[in-house]
C-alpha cells in the first residue's frame, strides 16, 4: 500500500480495541466467507461413482427402478380418466364433448397440451 | 462402566439418551429456525418452546437424508449433549445410527465431528433396518422375526423410503432398494396444494406439518374416494375445516370440528357400487346457498377434501408427482426379488414398517393390499407396525448399547488417531 495512504490515517486500524471479537478472528484470511458446504448433489458428483464396479451397491444403483406397469391415462384438457386417444393429433380425451373441443383446437395448441406431458413431435 | 449415548440423527427428528433406557430423554427437530419476530436462530429443543411459528425459517443440516453440513449439526448436537442429556462425550461411548450408503466424504466429516470436535471415547455405527430388526426379534422372542432372523424392513422417514431385507442382524446391502420420497417431500406437496387453492401456505412448513399429521390418511380405494370428495355438502365425508393460528388467542392451529374429521372412518373398505353411489348424489336435496360460503375469509382457515387423502398416496405412487420411480409395494417385491429365492416366503411373512410416515392411518391396509396382488399367491403376506414407528430405530439402539459386547464393537478415540476414518469405517462393512 502507498505510503500517504497510510500516514493519511482514513484505513481502519487491523486491531479495534473496542471490539470483543477482532474481524481477523471472526473471518480469518485465505477461507472463503460464504457457506462452506456443499449440496449433496455435489458431493455425489465428487464422489466419482461412474468409476466404481457396478454390480457394487451404492447410493445411486439402489434407486427404485420406474413402475414396470402401464401408468394411468389422464385427458389432456379435463384432467379425468382418459379411455380414449385421437389419432389424428395423439390428444388422450375423457368423453365425446372433449374430442368435438379438440378436433376444432388449431395445430399450435394441439402441440403445447402435447408438450405438457413431454410427448410433443420437435421436429429439427 | 461408562455410559453410552445412543444417537439416531434422522433428517426431521434427532433422537437422543442413554443407552439402555426404554425411551429417549430428547426428541428434537433436527434443524435451526428463527422466528420473524426474533434475530436470533433458535436451536432443536427451543424451537419446541418457541410459542409463535409462523413463518419460521429454517435451516437443516441435512439435504436429501444425508449430512452436508456439519457445522450446522454440531451446533445441535452441543445443545443436545451438553443441556439435554447432560453428559461429558470424553467420557461416554456414540452409537450413531447413520443413513444407508452412506457417501465416505460424509463418513469422513462424521468422524471428525465425532471424534475431533466432541471427543468421544468410542463410536459404533449402526443402520436404522438392523436395530429396528433386533428390536422386533427381542419384543417377540417367540415370533416369525426372531425364529427366522430375518425381516424384511420398510423404514419410511423424512428424506426418502428404504425397503431393506436384514438377515442375522445385518442389512442385506445388494438388496436395498430406495424410494426418493419421505415426510418433507409430501408435506411440501400439501403446502402447494393448499397454497393453490386456498391460502398461501408456502412458509408455515411446522403448520402445515400438523395438518399432514393430524388429517392425512390413506386411503382404501381412490377412485371411489375422489367420487366421494366432489359431493357437495354433509355427504361429502372427507371434507373437514383447519384452523390457522391467529396469534391472539391461540398461537397453534387446529382441527375445526374433530368428528367432522373423523367421519371417513364410516366409510366401509369395500364393496362400494359406483351406480348406488351416484344415485344417493342426485337424490339428496339440493344445499342451502348459505352453506356455501361457509368458509369464512376473515377467520383464517381453509378447507380439506381429497387433499387428505391424495397426500400420502404419493407414496404408493409416485409418478403422479411426475417421479420416474416406482411405487413402495413394487420397490418392496424388487428388494425381495434382489435376495436368494429361499428368503422370498419368509420375507414376505415379515415385513416391518417403521418410520413416522407410515403413521398415516390405514398405510399397512392399503400397503398389503398393493402387495398382494404382485406376491406369488402360495406366500403369506403379513405386515408388522411398530407401536412407535418414530422411536423404532432409537429403541434397537439403545438395545444394542446395553448388550455385554458393545464396547467392543466399537471403534475407539485411538484407533481412529492411529487408522483414519476410512479404515475404521471397515469396522462397520461400510
Amino acid at each position: 500500500m502507498e505510503s500517504e495512504v497510510i500516514e493519511a490515517n482514513i484505513l481502519l486500524p487491523q486491531h479495534l480495541s473496542f471490539k470483543r471479537v477482532q474481524m481477523s478472528e471472526k473471518y480469518p484470511k485465505g477461507q472463503a466467507r460464504g457457506r462452506h458446504w456443499k449440496h449433496l448433489k455435489q458431493i455425489i458428483q465428487a464422489e466419482n461413482y461412474q468409476t466404481y464396479p457396478a454390480n457394487e451397491p451404492n447410493y445411486v444403483n439402489i434407486e427404485s427402478p420406474p413402475s414396470m406397469y402401464p401408468s394411468k391415462k389422464f385427458c389432456d384438457i379435463t384432467g379425468f380418466e382418459a379411455p380414449y386417444v385421437d389419432p389424428r393429433t395423439n390428444l388422450r380425451y375423457a368423453n365425446s364433448e372433449v374430442f368435438k373441443r379438440i378436433r376444432a383446437l388449431p395445430n399450435e395448441y394441439v402441440q403445447r397440451y402435447l408438450a405438457l406431458r413431454n410427448a410433443a413431435i420437435v421436429l429439427k | 462402566m461408562s455410559n453410552v449415548v445412543v444417537l439416531d440423527n434422522g433428517g426431521g427428528l434427532c433422537k437422543a439418551g442413554i443407552g439402555g433406557d426404554r425411551d429417549p430423554s430428547a426428541v428434537v427437530p433436527n434443524c435451526l429456525g428463527r422466528p420473524s419476530s426474533s434475530k436470533k436462530w433458535l436451536v432443536a429443543d427451543q424451537l419446541q418452546a418457541c410459542e409463535d411459528l409462523t413463518s419460521v425459517s429454517l435451516r437443516r443440516p441435512f439435504d436429501r437424508g444425508y449430512l452436508i453440513n456439519p457445522d450446522l449439526e454440531k451446533e445441535i448436537w452441543d445443545r443436545i449433549f451438553r443441556s439435554l442429556l447432560r453428559v461429558d462425550p470424553t467420557a461416554s461411548s456414540l452409537l450413531l445410527v447413520e443413513p444407508l450408503f452412506n457417501l465416505p466424504s460424509i463418513q469422513r466429516s462424521t468422524d471428525e465431528l465425532v471424534f475431533e470436535d466432541f471427543g468421544f471415547r468410542s463410536l459404533y455405527v449402526a443402520d436404522s433396518p438392523s436395530l429396528v430388526h433386533l428390536y422386533e426379534a427381542s419384543h417377540r422372542p417367540d415370533g416369525l422375526i426372531s425364529r427366522a432372523q430375518c425381516s424384511l424392513v420398510v423404514d419410511c422417514g423424512f428424506s426418502f423410503t428404504h425397503a431393506a431385507p436384514v438377515l442375522q442382524n445385518f442389512t442385506i446391502n445388494y438388496a436395498v432398494k430406495r424410494l426418493d420420497l419421505g415426510g418433507k417431500a409430501l408435506t411440501n406437496y400439501l403446502k402447494e396444494l393448499v397454497s393453490y387453492r386456498s391460502i398461501n401456505v408456502m412458509d408455515e412448513t411446522f403448520l402445515i406439518d400438523d395438518v399432514k399429521e393430524k388429517l392425512c390418511f390413506v386411503s382404501l380405494n381412490v377412485p371411489r374416494d375422489l367420487q366421494i370428495a366432489r359431493r357437495p355438502g354433509k355427504d361429502n365425508l372427507f371434507r373437514c375445516t383447519y384452523v390457522l393460528p391467529d396469534g391472539v388467542e391461540h398461537m397453534k392451529g387446529y382441527v375445526k370440528d374433530l368428528d367432522e374429521a373423523q367421519r371417513y372412518l364410516t366409510l366401509p373398505d369395500e364393496a362400494w357400487f359406483p351406480s348406488q353411489g351416484m344415485k344417493d348424489g342426485c337424490a339428496e336435496v339440493p344445499e342451502k346457498p348459505e352453506d356455501r360460503k361457509r368458509i369464512d375469509l376473515t377467520k383464517n382457515e381453509f378447507n380439506l377434501t381429497n387433499e387428505r387423502f391424495l397426500v400420502p398416496e404419493m407414496i404408493f405412487r409416485p409418478a403422479d408427482l411426475g417421479m420416474n420411480q416406482a411405487g413402495l409395494a413394487e420397490c418392496i417385491v424388487r428388494a425381495v426379488n434382489s435376495c436368494h429365492p429361499h428368503l422370498h416366503p419368509v420375507l414376505y411373512e415379515s415385513i416391518i414398517l417403521t418410520g413416522g410416515s407410515t403413521l398415516f392411518p390405514r398405510f399397512a391396509q392399503r400397503l398389503e393390499k398393493e402387495l398382494r396382488p404382485l406376491v406369488p399367491d402360495d406366500y403369506h403376506v403379513q405386515i408388522t407396525t411398530q407401536e412407535d414407528p418414530i422411536l423404532g430405530v432409537w429403541r434397537g439402539g439403545s438395545l444394542l448399547a446395553s448388550s455385554p459386547d458393545f464396547e467392543a464393537m466399537c471403534v475407539t478415540k485411538s484407533e481412529y488417531e492411529e487408522l483414519g476414518s476410512a479404515r475404521c469405517r471397515r469396522r462397520f462393512f461400510h
